[in-house]
């Protein structure tokens, strides 16, 4: 294991390369985290819809925003084959005013209590069918808030404020970048077209269906999986590939510095590895040597950028704005293995150099 | 082990034409285990590319090498290798230890790349360096061992596999005249003591004085040079 005695013994060399790998490895990792707190934001609450698939109004382009489902088309939905439950469910943005008249925008849900749409309520109770007025606030809004079920809030929209209570604490994430706060169908109906709509007036923005082989074109609406559906978020495709593209960017520059660093060790080994090619070792042995030194290398810059991106995730979530940035036991892996990747792939670039040193050199001969 | 070198019309031709170089001409000659021979000759004489050929490293464009009656002048280049490791013992001219490893671990590289670690490694490592004056010296990096250390390494290293031949270019290259001295002396009581047969290639005739037999290279081609006597360097 010469290649480990060599990192042992020439400490310095090895610990430059060390902080740059560690370096490149803590910024893969922060982007991916980024990635992924991004991702979040933008629709975590989507993802923990208890559904198998959404259904979207046609030529709403799988925009929740856009899209409007009437009474019948929802009746369509929920009788579609396969299907074993659904849940209509309605969407609108609305402002709220908090502290000294401080105002915030949050995503607003309307649901039917007691269907696939209601979420799992942390603390207070679910919202009754009479709670007209009443929320079910995600624990995001409520910090943002600095509020507490109990309290009262009132809510923006069309130029009207209405006061509701916050009868309970949710744990669903967010939707358009906002904190998601549930309330009654009807009130979001209300909220959203007015009070006493008419008649053919939208009564959901979705349908949240659960059931197999649902997703398809139907007569009004189309239904696509969950997954689909997230990809369809607004802005959520732009920005995966932008963090798709720093990602990549990241292991491309730690695979050319990494390369780049052995190869130049190699140019700087040819006598060396001439020696050793003449006393006898095959070129795989030594360049399994080099290997090993990047790969040990890697190894520690992540042992160091794991436990320093855990730590930098937990200062930004004391920030008074934290930065939207979420790592996982999957980050960490996923981000490992794909930078240990990287760097053995950079490190082929010193294959060929070892397998052209030619061993006569050892002897003081020109190759 | 009895280890005879059998070198018959060996040419080495760099190049075509007009442009042709040959290094080595028409060579011949045999020799037998447990003695040592020194090939002399000025610079580009052709001394260091016949060591090169008999050592694997060269293919000859012409004639043949047979050690104990094999023919070792055309293998492959994985044959080649396993020929360096376990059939030639090499010391070079600037001795090129590996200059992180202590002297110990430059002898143990030896069975690393045979794949044969183990105890017995360790054992004839010890007994190399015992033997060659360097226990004391055993942990120290390459880099800290004086110039006639470096070379007495080089010739356990070149020992450690239990070769039939050992092949030296310019041994004394960087040693003054004294140490160059107790180096060669070495090294022919060494490889003469294992019943090895030794080729040393120099320019420096008081050191091949102290060898069985001078081959001469001069423009590629060898003559025998007569000798007024051999010592018995084995004594």
């Amino acid at each position: 294991m010469i290649g480990l005695i060599e990192i042992k013994r020439r400490k310095m060399q090895f610990a430059l390369i060390g902080l740059i790998v560690t370096l490149i490895a803590y910024l893969v990792l922060m982007i991916n985290g980024l990635g992924v707190g991004l991702n979040e934001q933008a629709g975590s609450a989507l993802e923990n819809f208890d559904a198998d698939a959404l259904a979207y109004s046609d030529g709403a382009g799988l925009s929740v925003i856009r899209s409007e489902l009437g009474a019948d088309v929802v009746e369509r939905a929920q009788q579609v084959d396969g299907i074993d439950a659904a849940a209509p469910l309605g969407y609108v943005a609305a402002n709220y005013r908090y502290g000294d008249g401080d105002v915030a925008s949050a995503a607003f849900l309307g649901y039917d209590p007691g269907t696939v749409g209601e979420p799992d309520v942390v603390d207070g109770r679910p919202l009754e069918a009479d709670d007209r007025f009443g929320l079910l606030a995600d624990s995001a809004f409520l910090d943002n808030a600095d509020l507490s079920v109990g309290d009262t809030v009132p809510i923006s929209l069309r130029l009207d404020t209405i006061e509701f209570e916050i009868v309970g604490e949710i744990d669903q994430g967010n939707f358009f970048f906002q904190p998601v706060v549930y309330l009654l169908r009807d009130t979001w109906q209300e909220l959203k077209y007015g009070p006493d709509p008419e008649e053919g007036t939208p009564i959901a923005s979705i349908v949240l269906l659960q059931g197999d082989d649902l997703v398809g074109d139907y007569d009004g609406f189309e239904v696509v999986s969950k997954s689909v559906a997230f990809d369809n978020i607004e802005g959520v495709s732009g920005q995966q590939a932008t963090v798709t593209a720093l990602r990549w960017f990241g292991y491309l520059i730690g695979a050319l510095i990494i390369g780049s660093f052995f190869y130049v060790l190699t140019l700087q080994r040819i006598v060396q590895i001439g020696v050793m090619k003449a006393i006898g070792a095959s070129g795989l042995f030594i360049f399994s040597q080099g290997l090993m030194q990047v790969v040990t290398i890697t190894l520690v810059g992540l042992a160091i950028s794991v436990p320093l991106a855990g730590v930098t995730d937990w200062a930004l979530q004391q920030l008074p704005d934290p930065v939207p940035i979420a790592f996982t036991t999957g980050t960490y892996i996923t981000t490992s293995i794909s930078l240990l990747f990287a760097a053995a792939l950079g490190a082929l670039f010193s294959a060929r150099q070892v397998a052209r040193v030619d061993p006569i050199i050892a002897l003081g001969q020109q190759q | 082990m009895t280890a005879t070198l059998r070198v018959s019309n060996l040419s080495k031709t760099y190049g075509s034409g007009d442009h042709a170089v040959h290094a080595v001409r028409n060579v011949t000659f045999e020799s037998d285990a447990g003695s040592f021979i020194t090939v002399v000759g000025p610079s580009g004489s052709g001394k260091t590319t016949l060591l090169a050929m008999v050592g694997a490293l060269l293919q000859p464009t012409e004639g043949v090498i047979e050690l104990d009656g094999r023919d070792v002048s055309r293998l492959s280049g994985r044959q080649q290798a396993q020929f360096r490791r376990e059939g030639v013992g090499y010391v070079f001219q600037s001795n090129n230890l590996i200059p992180y490893l202590t002297a110990r671990e430059n002898l143990l590289l030896m069975r690393t790349i045979s794949g044969k670690n183990g105890r017995e490694g360790r054992e004839r490592a010890e007994q190399l360096l015992d033997e060659l004056g360097l226990t004391s010296r055993a942990d120290a990096v390459a880099t800290e061992l004086s110039g006639g250390e470096r070379q007495r390494v080089a010739i356990a290293r070149a020992l450690m596999n239990d070769p039939r031949v050992v092949l030296v270019d310019e041994p004394t290259a960087s040693l003054d005249s004294e140490r160059g001295k107790q180096v060669v002396e070495s090294l022919v009581r060494e490889v003469k003591g294992r019943n090895k047969l030794g080729i040393m290639v120099t320019h420096d005739m008081a050191m091949a004085e102290m060898t069985d037999r001078i081959l001469e290279m001069r423009d590629g081609e060898m003559t025998e040079r007569n000798r007024p006597s051999i010592p018995d360097a084995s004594a």
